[in-house]
């Protein structure tokens, strides 16, 4: 019955389409200049990122050139050197190298292993509970500022050390509490990302060793961690780059003045020039120094700077592809 | 037939040795997640190391030291205030101002307790604040002019001078008896056995010195008939020689007493010394001996005469001797006449009571032209008139007006401070070295309070506060946000939505990486060198023709501003990444299937739904920024400005770089500053992080 009635309705309405039809519609797509412009504008966005390394290699290295092009300057001296003191055109790298890897090495030996130690107990052994307890506490952490961390040095971490150490052998000025406060800077990165990487290792693999009898500490030490070790290697990498980039704490604690040595003869036996409780001015610690005072445009001092930023950046950058190199070609992947 | 094949037995421990196999492991194990545990609790720990440090050092005691005390000068101003009126007659001698007080009706003075009683037919006296002086009022405290009477020997003169010894030592054993006589109230018998125990101890070493046959007597005039009673009756009990007493003000009495080699032995006073007089005696070598023998009550007299007068507040007392000119400027019911005012002199002790007692004695609460006339008593005329160019007087308010004056006629500076800690557990110690400083003070110091926050820079650390630097870093991190933010998510969009798989793109992305890796010190050096040096023009605001005649280099809030963009520009990138990514694709589709192009794809529907997660990235990447130091103090944040930041082309300073020229000074009071800077930048990026947290949270519930 309804189909009648729509066959009867049928005819009246095609016939009124006929008179009324509309134009054929134009199916070409419609050229859109606005859409070109915006993409052309993203384009230039992306590439700004482009321009930013461009930009950084391009004035380091052209004032480094103008830096080791100038007569008093030997490239030689600078990589070999064991003396800076730009007063007396002694531009010899070592000494703040010889601080900035004494202060890293003291920040890994807080972070790394406190790093791991906690990234395993939250991923293997917290409860849902204690995990949000623990989380807050380290984003606090992350997110202080280094100025602030600097300032705990001086105020705490130095008289402490010197509290338990003893006043002669700590100076006001230490390498130590600023590597130790450094450790704790870089400490909730280190615990995040080696978490991320733990957290990534399957459940299976766990339930597995759990099926074969094993204690959480073997499973946790012998399955997972060796599973997530591109991760967490890649994490302490990262971790000693920053330590190394940090530059406010440094600044601040660790004392002004590089602290320059005879001969790497006497650097060996005395051993005076590793001893992490003396003020020993690092790279970063130094360009901030220097910068922060009087600095005319184009003298040795400000390309020195530069010269000492290049070699920071390469630095940091070799540490960088490496824990690139070592996430992208030895993670581990599962079905 | 079966292979017997031989299946070893003792590879896998049984029984006993199974038993210990496992308890060794399950030993290990727990030994280890303790261990794990207990590196979780060191974070934490150091976690609460670092803000108990901070807000140790944020309060806690400070020693001050003022060149003038400003009490004394309060003091002083307002009784040269009450001296210079229209009207007012002023005397050392209190039978003077009685006499001239009888005679008018339309007189009104103050003098000790004794003088209205001498002349009780001639005065009336007035009750303030509805209590009458009585010797009740007077003992509990409650007639709001009672004060103590005093005499004040020297050590040397107790133990030179066996005549004089022996005159106090009556003077404090007798005094009861003849002080209400004189018109005066008795001191209880608890502190005359005080000043009895003074006197025995300034005596305890008396060599037997010359007696001679005078006890010089001077100083206020309200102890000067006590103590003339007290001499006859000395006299009268067998001493042979003579007491002197003359009638100068206690404060002449005491500045006499004070002074080297003089002759003065006791000195009356109808008020306690004062830190200052102490420090004079002190400077003088001598050693003054306060005996308590008695107290007062100012009495507030007219004539009897005076009809229209009962009591007065302290409020009528203020206006009655000050500002007013007739009796009816005060209340409209009293007449129309103009008032005689009767007051002791500059150098009387019961002036500087009647004027502690009424007037309020905070350097703060004065008006404008009272501390403007402590100005420029004090200050130098050249240095008022270079105030008068910077910004004339008239304008600036009673607030600055009160900052000058602390600034440079108080000179108040700070000797030691104490961190929280030292100041809650050594508080003795702490007392008693501040006790060792001349005209000095101890004050429990808040260090940060609303002043820190809106106060300038300055080199005084009493004054100095973080306005200008927190000012600097909206500033910066405003210029940062409208630099950075725009792009990276421009970036972020191209390279989530256009960018095709190609090598370039790749390496676009491998850059981006890498650039959130690099330390934040080299975006500084890349700032110094292209936005400060090669971009001077722009960055200065020659182009525009807007330079600040101050600076005229580049090292503006706009180089700032970029270079902190630059910086945070990778990390804004892949967050934003990472939440366009999140958007699920079906929402693309479903919008292209309707028809939409590209962008208003990515403009009205992806974006809105990366939104939340796009803006929490953002300001975790702004509060980094806030925080940055390093990239700053190598471009050249000015390192003393006190002008705030009011243009993109004005010379800055932001608050971590603030924190760290104060952490960089030696003295202990920078740090207690720095401190408090600090706690204003954590409430600062705190807020910013949990607005963070909070927009996360509340937009993942809406996931699609």
């Amino acid at each position: 019955m309804q189909g009648e009635l729509k066959m009867a309705s049928a005819q009246p309405i095609q016939k009124e389409l006929e008179q009324t039809a509309p134009p054929p519609f134009n199916l070409k797509r419609r050229y859109r200049p606005g859409e070109t412009v915006i993409q052309g504008f993203l384009f230039v966005c992306g590439a700004i990122s482009i321009l930013t390394t461009v930009g950084i290699i391009f004035v380091l290295g052209e004032e480094s050139w103008l830096f080791f092009r100038n007569a008093e300057v030997s490239i030689v001296e600078f990589f070999t050197g064991i003396m800076w003191q730009p007063a007396i055109l002694r531009f010899g790298i070592w000494p703040l190298v010889i601080a900035t890897l004494t202060t890293s090495i003291m920040a890994m030996i807080v972070a790394l292993p406190l790093g791991l130690m906690i990234a395993i107990y939250l991923s293997e052994y917290a409860s849902p509970r204690i995990r949000k307890a623990v989380k807050p506490v380290l984003e606090v952490l992350a997110g202080v500022p280094t100025v602030v961390y600097g300032y705990f040095a001086l105020t705490f971490m130095t008289p402490l050390l010197q509290q338990i150490i003893g006043k002669n052998v700590v100076e006001v000025y230490n390498n130590a509490s600023a590597g130790i406060v450094i450790g704790i800077l870089i400490l909730p990165l280190v615990t995040s990302m080696s978490e991320d990487a733990l957290a990534a290792v399957p459940q299976a693999l766990r339930q597995a060793a759990y099926g074969l009898g094993a204690t959480k500490l073997e499973t946790a030490m012998r399955i997972v961690v060796p599973a997530a070790l591109s991760g967490i290697s890649a994490a302490f990498i990262i971790a000693v780059s920053r330590a190394v980039g940090e530059t406010m704490v440094v600044a601040i604690a660790a004392g002004a003045g590089p602290r320059n040595f005879g001969s790497w003869g006497d650097a060996l036996t005395d051993l005076a020039v590793f001893n992490p409780f003396k003020a020993g001015e690092t790279m970063t610690g130094h360009i901030v120094r220097i910068s922060g005072g009087d600095l005319s445009y184009g003298t040795l001092d400000y390309t020195s700077l530069f010269a000492i930023g290049m070699l920071l950046f390469l630095m940091t950058l070799g540490l960088n592809i490496v824990s690139h190199i070592l996430v992208s070609r030895f993670r581990e992947e599962y079905d | 037939m079966a292979q017997q094949t031989n299946i070893p037995t003792t590879l896998y421990p049984e029984g006993a040795p199974l038993k210990r196999f496992i308890k060794k492991r399950l030993g290990r194990a727990t030994l280890w997640s303790n261990l794990f545990m207990l590196a979780t609790l060191v974070g934490i720990i150091a976690l609460i190391a670092l803000l108990y440090n901070i807000f140790n050092s944020a309060f806690g005691f400070v020693a001050l030291q003022n060149k003038i005390d400003p009490t004394a000068l309060v003091l002083q101003v307002q009784e040269e205030q009450l001296l210079a009126v229209p009207n007012v007659v002023a005397s050392e001698n209190d039978e003077e101002l009685a006499a001239g007080i009888a005679a008018d009706a339309n007189a009104i003075g103050f003098f000790g307790y004794a003088y209205y009683q001498a002349h009780a037919d001639q005065l009336k006296l007035l009750s303030v604040e509805g209590v009458a002086p009585a010797a009740a009022t007077v003992e509990d405290g409650t007639y709001p002019l009672a004060r103590p009477l005093f005499i004040y020997s020297t050590q040397k003169s107790l133990q030179t001078k066996p005549q004089v010894a022996e005159f106090v030592d009556f003077y404090l054993a007798n005094v009861t008896n003849e002080i209400s006589d004189v018109g005066y109230f008795p001191a209880s018998s608890a502190l005359l056995a005080a000043g009895a125990a003074r006197l025995q101890e300034a005596t305890v070493n008396a060599n037997e010195g010359e007696r001679s046959d005078t006890i010089v007597t001077t100083g206020s005039s309200t102890v000067y008939p006590l103590t003339v009673r007290m001499g006859e009756q000395f006299a009268a009990a067998g001493f042979t020689g003579v007491v002197t007493g003359e009638s100068t003000g206690t404060k002449a009495g005491l500045a006499q007493l004070c002074t080297r080699g003089s002759e003065v032995d006791i000195a009356n006073a109808s008020r306690a010394i004062t830190r200052v007089e102490t420090e004079a005696c002190r400077k003088a070598k001598v050693q003054p001996v306060e005996l308590r023998i008695g107290s007062d009550a100012v009495a507030l007299v007219v004539s009897r005469e005076n009809a229209f007068l009962e009591a007065v507040t302290l409020e009528q007392l203020r206006q009655i001797f000050t500002t007013a000119g007739k009796w009816s400027d005060v209340n409209p019911d009293w007449p129309d006449q103009p008032i005689a005012r009767f007051v002791p002199g500059i150098d009387s002790g019961t002036l500087d009571f009647f004027v502690e007692a009424t007037f309020d004695g905070q350097l703060a609460a004065l008006p404008k032209e009272t501390l403007m006339t402590i100005l420029t008593a004090n200050v130098s005329s050249g240095l008022i008139r270079r105030f008068e160019n910077d910004q004339p007087f008239a304008e600036r308010s009673q607030e600055d007006i009160y900052q000058l004056v602390v600034e440079r006629v108080i000179e108040s500076q700070i000797v030691r401070s104490w961190t929280l800690r030292d100041s809650l557990l050594q508080r003795t110690e702490i007392e008693a070295e501040v006790a060792q400083i001349p005209n000095g003070e101890l004050v429990f110091r808040n260090w940060l309070t609303a002043d820190f926050v809106t106060s300038p820079q300055s080199s005084e650390p009493l004054q100095a506060g973080v306005r200008t630097a927190l000012l600097g870093s909206l500033w910066v991190i405003l210029i940062t946000m409208l630099f950075a933010l725009p792009v990276g998510v421009g970036a972020a969009v191209y390279l989530e939505e256009y960018a095709g798989n190609n090598w370039f793109n790749r390496l676009i992305e491998t850059n981006i990486n890498n650039l959130a890796g690099v330390p934040s010190i080299i975006y500084g050096m890349l700032g110094l060198a292209v936005f400060v040096r090669i971009l001077e023009p722009l960055t200065s605001g020659r182009l525009w023709g807007v330079v600040d005649p101050t600076t005229a280099n580049g090292r503006t809030v706009l180089s700032a501003g970029l270079t902190l963009g630059l910086l945070i520009m990778p990390v804004i990138i892949i967050n934003a990444r990472e939440a366009i990514r999140a958007v699920p694709n079906s929402l693309r589709q479903a919008s292209y299937g309707l028809g939409a192009t590209q962008w208003q794809t990515i403009w009205h529907h992806v974006l809105p739904t990366a939104l939340p997660g796009i803006l929490t990235g953002a300001i975790l990447a702004i509060s980094r920024a806030i925080g940055e130091t390093a990239p700053l103090v190598v471009i050249g944040a000015s390192t003393f400005i006190v002008m705030d930041p009011n243009s993109p082309f004005a010379k800055f300073t932001t608050l971590p770089i603030q924190i760290y020229q104060w952490t960089s000074r030696p003295q202990a009071e920078f740090r207690n500053l720095a401190a408090a800077a600090i706690v204003v930048l954590m409430v600062l990026l705190l807020t910013l992080n949990a607005s963070a947290v909070i927009l996360r949270n509340r937009y993942s519930i809406k996931e699609v």
